[in-house]
């Protein structure tokens, strides 16, 4: 985060200009407004963050701005100016020309970005040759040094490859390039860095943020994670339902916020100092309203603890100018009424459970694949990739099992291995004494299926689209046994939906009529239909809007307690982990690398994948100072790991560890403390003597000017 | 008696649809050279939330051409509607209106009622929503109305297998006569579409034909879609070996020369070894199993309901299935007479027998690709970890998602069927000789093409019409599904 070039530019033009920008799109039944009344400057070399839920419009300000909004989509009002220039008054050929050149985007998919087709190095030398018609040594020469830039190694090779040869996040350090190839004066990110893993991502933003400094490029960054934005940008914008709702400088609206819906939006994220007991989230009430059913006055207002009857609903709200810091403005009309210190209002402190028995337990299990060689010949070398290598823990009655990691790390297979879609290559799971690990789940009992169950990650994809809802839950007390009748089965069923708070007539709609976070509910209201003893819960919150979020996780903890269910959280959201986790396990490459309470693993000393896993999450809090650590390399394949100790390939610490014990012996587990364990060759002073990654500096009651 | 003109009392009328079809044509080529050189009108938004567009000359030529074919299309109903209240008096196409009477009523009544509660009949209300979709529904309806009514008599004007030495290669038409100078009395008066070389009515012969393809095709299609789907969903679902060998199995028969095979079946002498029937025999199992295990896997839980309907549904199904492949006489003689229910003629099953086979290769095809792609699903892996079987997985959890490109896909192929019974009547194979059906019309039409076309033009344009219309539809259906 760079200090505003703030009042002394104020009389330079800016980039872009959007002033009072509405959008439309046109239906056979009606026209929807995507986007109304939305302005935002960015100055040159400034990044302005564009922050909201899905639906809210903020792609469709993005693809106003690259003049691509389809055959539906229309401005209907207000203009963008890029360099004083309206784009609207633009010819297509002049469209075409600032496209790419001058101003460039960078999209969520990369692979998508890409032509499966053509080396890197064509893409790549492509946008000088077309803009630029440079000759064709000249834009190889440029490309190799924008691939330096983007720091991938050994670039002459990457120009020589095609995109499926790279990795996810390789592929969107080369998006970038081609980005930044025609050197264009705004570059647009929407959501750049979603589909990547939490260390890929923290190595894409720091790259981002360096690349914007050297080469003075502005920047709209596009996201839903308030916490890659404090990184990113210098000024904000919080979108909700097609409007602004709030702007100004990062410190002004993350400290000194002044719109109800910001304000909902933090309490909403688990930022450090959340706690589920004490102090737990505060979802934000009601629904997203379709663009169609907005709310007359503010779109805000039915969702508002705040809301004024006759007021707040009376008329459109402009977007009122605050004394406070530079151009902050907010589009509510009781801004300097509210008690903007208040805390939050129903926020309802729950006992802590203490974990009871021990439910599962976990000893050396080991699940290697076999995959042949070459996909022509059956029955010659086969290759093993060793998804799980050595895994061991127990978890108790009432308690959140934490599981971290990134894609890779071996965390679906355990899952399949513990349901029983897969069967155990070695080691022993046991299931209240009983071991599962080589029962596949067609010869394990009803009890046994029914006791152990899975909530999904993708809500459009847990239930099943042509089937009522009712229909999926009664099917599953159909499977467990529950009910001798099918009347005493929907009663069940019934009940079951006032479990995870959905109204009954939800029984009878089609999955297709229900929001992510409500089919997510029926999804958990699936899994505990048999009085699951453990629930593993894959990613559960981590496709749902930030507000939805909490609900989702508080109902999961809530049912929790009552039911005294088992949970295994398998995330790599370090947030939402240290917000709801009793304990947590790291796992990396088939390995459990750390092991603990929560408290243990959040704090030194740490594994040293744990720390670069604690630096790489963006918090959405100024007060947050991180240690700045960032993996080099990519994840090794589980087909052919490296030998010694499975990290050894990117640790920070290796030459710590006297002689080369780290490339040759698999570190054993050690115990710190209590029950908290890290698997790593460090002595002990190495160690004790790690400082925290993260610390919370005293939250400053003026922030400077 | 006089012979029928084509347009009768509406004749003043024909110029004027000549000369707005030409109309069309020309403006739209027009329409197409100036989009060169002028730019399109600028649109406007509008404070009450529509677009509005500025009227320039591109826009005035798109109006013009829309007026042009409007207006041909409104003589065209004046045919239709005229004809049906003139009869005669209109002409050839007036009779031919009024007999297909009962067809108008029921196409209009579908249509009303489809209209009026569109909103809440899913994806086939969706389908009004598209007129490339209606226009695919009426044709595809006209012909099934027609094929239906007369069957029963209400539409054929004479017997479809009825010769007379006196309309040999008539004209359309003419008045019918028995015998040269006979007047028949108390049957229809004219061939309206005239007489083949045998002397039948091509008219009464192009209704009838219609009867054997809608009997035919769906049914057929429908068992290829059994046979594909209850082999497809297992090569996906469990891969491995079995999919190595039914998909080769598949590419097989893909492999094998279509025409050639239907030659091969119909051979008496392979007849004679009973191998069509053995086929039928093992195909028309595969519907059984497809419901048998449908609805074990759904009830399985609950055997008070479950046992009763098996047993119920299989011994049900199971007496069509032998009654069907039971044959007096035949290489398959199982169930005694008393018991059979219908006799099927050898020649159609033959016919049934080669559509299944060379379809279902390719719904299987179809099938497995999509169930590829479905079994990936959290709702598939939420299934396997509550402990379902494989069918109920395959059955009710992945073909249910798979159903809109397999419906779309099933129109199209009953509109291939169709070209396939038309090539079979066309070769002579599996169906007798004087059959009404289209593809052996126009054979018999073929030999004097030059001289007497109507005989084989009437038959090749309804099959067209028929398979546009199947393939319109299954695009309409198509482009309806994809919007949700």
């Amino acid at each position: 985060m760079s200090d505003t070039p703030a009042q002394a530019d104020a009389e330079e033009t800016p980039i872009l200009e959007i002033d009072h920008l509405s959008i439309s799109f046109f239906t056979r039944l009606r026209e929807i407004p995507a986007v109304m009344d939305f302005s935002v400057k960015v100055m040159p070399g400034e990044a302005v963050g564009l922050v909201g839920e899905s639906g809210c419009g903020k792609s469709t300000v993005a693809l106003g701005v690259m003049q691509d909004l389809g055959v539906n989509g229309e401005i209907v009002g207000g203009s963008i100016r890029f360099r004083g220039r309206d784009l609207s008054e633009m010819s297509e050929a002049e469209l075409r020309d600032i496209r790419g050149s001058k101003i460039a985007m960078i999209y969520q998919e990369p692979m998508a970005s890409l032509n499966p087709a053509m080396k890197i190095g064509r893409q790549l030398m492509e946008v000088p040759m077309i803009h630029e018609k440079v000759s064709k040594s000249e834009a190889r020469a440029r490309a190799l040094e924008v691939v330096a830039d983007v720091k991938l190694p050994d670039p002459e090779r990457i120009l020589d490859a095609y995109p499926h040869q790279l990795s996810g996040g390789q592929q969107q350090r080369i998006v970038i390039a081609m980005a930044l190839m025609a050197n264009p004066a705004l570059l647009i990110l929407d959501e750049p860095t979603t589909a990547l893993d939490v260390t890929v991502e923290a190595a894409v933003i720091e790259l981002v943020r360096d690349l914007g400094k050297k080469y003075g490029t502005s920047m709209l960054f596009i996201s839903h994670n308030l916490g890659l934005v404090l990184e990113t940008c210098d000024r904000l914008c919080v979108m909700y339902s097609g409007e602004a709702v709030e702007t100004g400088r990062i410190e002004d609206v993350f400290d000194r916020m002044r719109h109800p819906y910001t304000q909902a939006l933090f309490r909403s994220i688990p930022l450090p100092g959340a706690d589920k007991n004490q102090k737990p989230l505060v979802a934000i009430p009601g629904n997203f309203p379709l663009p169609h059913e907005r709310p007359p006055g503010c779109n805000f207002g039915p969702r508002c603890d705040y809301f004024e009857a006759g007021r707040c609903d009376a008329q459109a709200i402009p977007m009122f100018g605050l004394d406070q810091g530079d151009r902050h403005e907010t589009r509510c009309l009781r801004h300097d009424e509210i008690d903007w210190t208040r805390l939050a209002i129903d926020g309802v402190e729950t006992a802590r459970t203490e974990p009871g028995d021990v439910v599962l337990k976990v000893d050396e299990l080991q699940k290697h694949y076999e995959v042949a060689a070459s996909a022509l010949l059956r029955g010659g070398e086969t290759k093993v990739v060793k998804a799980n290598e050595s895994l061991s823990f127990d978890a108790r009655e009432s308690e959140t099992l934490a599981i971290v990691g990134e894609s890779g790390c071996g965390k679906s297979t355990f899952a399949k291995v513990l349901m029983g879609l897969e069967t155990a290559t070695s080691g022993a799971i046991s299931l209240r004494n009983t071991p599962i690990q080589n029962t596949a789940i067609e010869d394990r009992d009803t009890a046994t299926v029914a006791d152990v169950q899975m909530v999904f990650q993708n809500p459009f994809d847990t239930l099943n689209p042509s089937m009522t809802v009712g229909r999926q839950i009664m099917r599953a007390l159909e499977i467990f046994g529950i009910g001798d009748s099918d009347a005493a089965r929907r009663e069940r069923m019934l009940a079951l939906l006032d479990l995870v708070k959905l109204p009954r007539e939800f029984a009878d709609r089609m999955p297709r009529q229900l929001s992510g976070g409500q089919k997510q509910r029926v999804g958990i209201a699936r899994a505990f239909a048999g009085d699951a003893r453990v629930v593993v819960a894959d990613e559960p919150v981590s496709a749902l809007d930030v507000s939805v979020q909490a609900a989702v996780a508080d109902l999961l903890m809530e049912i929790q307690r009552e039911q005294k269910t088992t949970l295994l959280f398998i995330s790599h959201d370090l947030g939402i982990v240290r917000y709801l986790a009793d304990r947590v396990l790291v796992m990396y490459l088939g390995h459990v690398v750390e092991i603990g309470t929560t408290e243990q693993v959040f704090a030194p000393p740490y594994h040293p994948y744990t720390e670069a896993l604690l630096s790489a999450v963006p918090i959405a809090d100024t007060r947050v100072k991180k240690k700045h650590i960032v993996l080099e390399g990519e994840i090794p394949s589980a087909m052919n790991p490296p030998p010694g100790c499975p990290f050894q390939t990117r640790c920070r610490w290796k030459s710590e560890v006297p002689g080369n014990k780290c490339e040759t012996e698999l570190p054993p587990m050690v115990t710190i403390s209590g029950g908290h364990q890290v698997k790593c060759h460090l002595d002990r002073a190495h160690l004790d003597a790690m400082e925290p990654v993260i610390t919370l500096a005293e939250p400053s009651a003026e922030p400077a000017e | 008696m006089e012979p029928l003109s084509w347009t009768g009392a509406f004749a003043p009328l024909v110029p004027v649809l000549w000369t707005a079809l030409a109309a069309v044509a020309i403006l739209a080529l027009l329409r197409w050279i100036a989009g060169f050189f002028l730019s399109e009108g600028d649109t406007q938004t509008q404070s009450d939330g529509t677009l509005a567009v500025t009227r320039g000359p591109l826009e005035m030529l798109d109006l013009a051409t829309w007026w042009a074919l409007l207006a041909a299309l409104a003589v065209v109903a004046i045919f239709v509607a005229g004809g049906a209240a003139l009869a005669e008096g209109a002409g050839i196409l007036g009779a031919m209106s009024r007999r297909l009477l009962p067809v108008w009523i029921a196409l209009a009544s579908t249509f009303a009622l489809s209209l009026t509660f569109k909103r809440r009949l899913g994806l086939y209300g969706k389908l009004f929503d598209s007129t490339i979709g209606m226009i695919g529904f009426a044709l595809v309806m006209f012909w099934v109305f027609a094929a239906f009514m007369g069957a029963f008599g209400l539409i054929v004007t004479h017997d479809p297998l009825g010769q007379s030495g006196a309309m040999k290669n008539e004209l359309p038409g003419m008045p019918y006569t028995r015998m040269l100078g006979e007047v028949a009395e108390g049957s229809y008066p004219y061939y309206l579409l005239g007489g083949d070389n045998l002397g039948r009515d091509v008219f009464s012969r192009m209704i009838a034909g219609s009867w054997v393809v809608v009997q035919i095709a769906p049914m057929a299609t429908a068992f290829a879609f059994m046979v594909g789907i209850t082999l497809g969903l297992p090569a996906a679902y469990k891969g491995g070996r079995l999919d190595e060998l039914l998909s080769f199995l598949a590419n097989l028969i893909l492999a094998f020369p279509v025409i050639l095979l239907f030659y091969l079946l119909v051979t008496p002498e392979i007849v004679e070894t009973g191998i069509p029937a053995y086929m039928a025999a093992v195909m028309f199992l595969f519907p059984i199993a497809f419901i048998a295990i449908l609805l074990n896997s759904r009830y399985r839980t609950r055997p008070a309901l479950n046992t009763p309907l098996l047993i119920a549904v299989i011994g049900g199904l199971g007496w069509v299935y032998l009654s069907l492949i039971s044959e007096r006489f035949g290489p398959l003689d199982i169930l005694p007479q008393a018991l059979d229910l219908f006799d099927i003629p050898g020649g159609i099953l033959v016919v049934f027998v080669s559509v299944v086979f060379v379809n279902s290769p390719t719904v299987f095809r179809i099938v497995r690709g999509l169930a590829f792609d479905i079994k990936t699903r959290d709702y598939v892996a939420a299934a396997q970890t509550r402990g379902e079987g494989s069918w109920y997985i395959m059955l009710w959890e992945i073909l249910p998602n798979a159903r809109g490109p397999l419906i779309v896909d099933f129109c199209l192929r009953v509109g291939y069927t169709t070209i396939l019974l038309g090539t079979l009547g066309f070769f002579g194979l599996g169906l007798p000789p004087e059959s009404p059906d289209w593809g052996s019309t126009i054979n018999d039409g073929r030999k004097l093409l030059a001289i007497y076309p109507h005989p084989a033009i009437v038959p090749a344009l309804s099959l067209l019409s028929l398979v546009l219309g199947l393939n319109l539809l299954a695009d309409g259906l198509r482009e309806e599904s994809l919007r949700d």
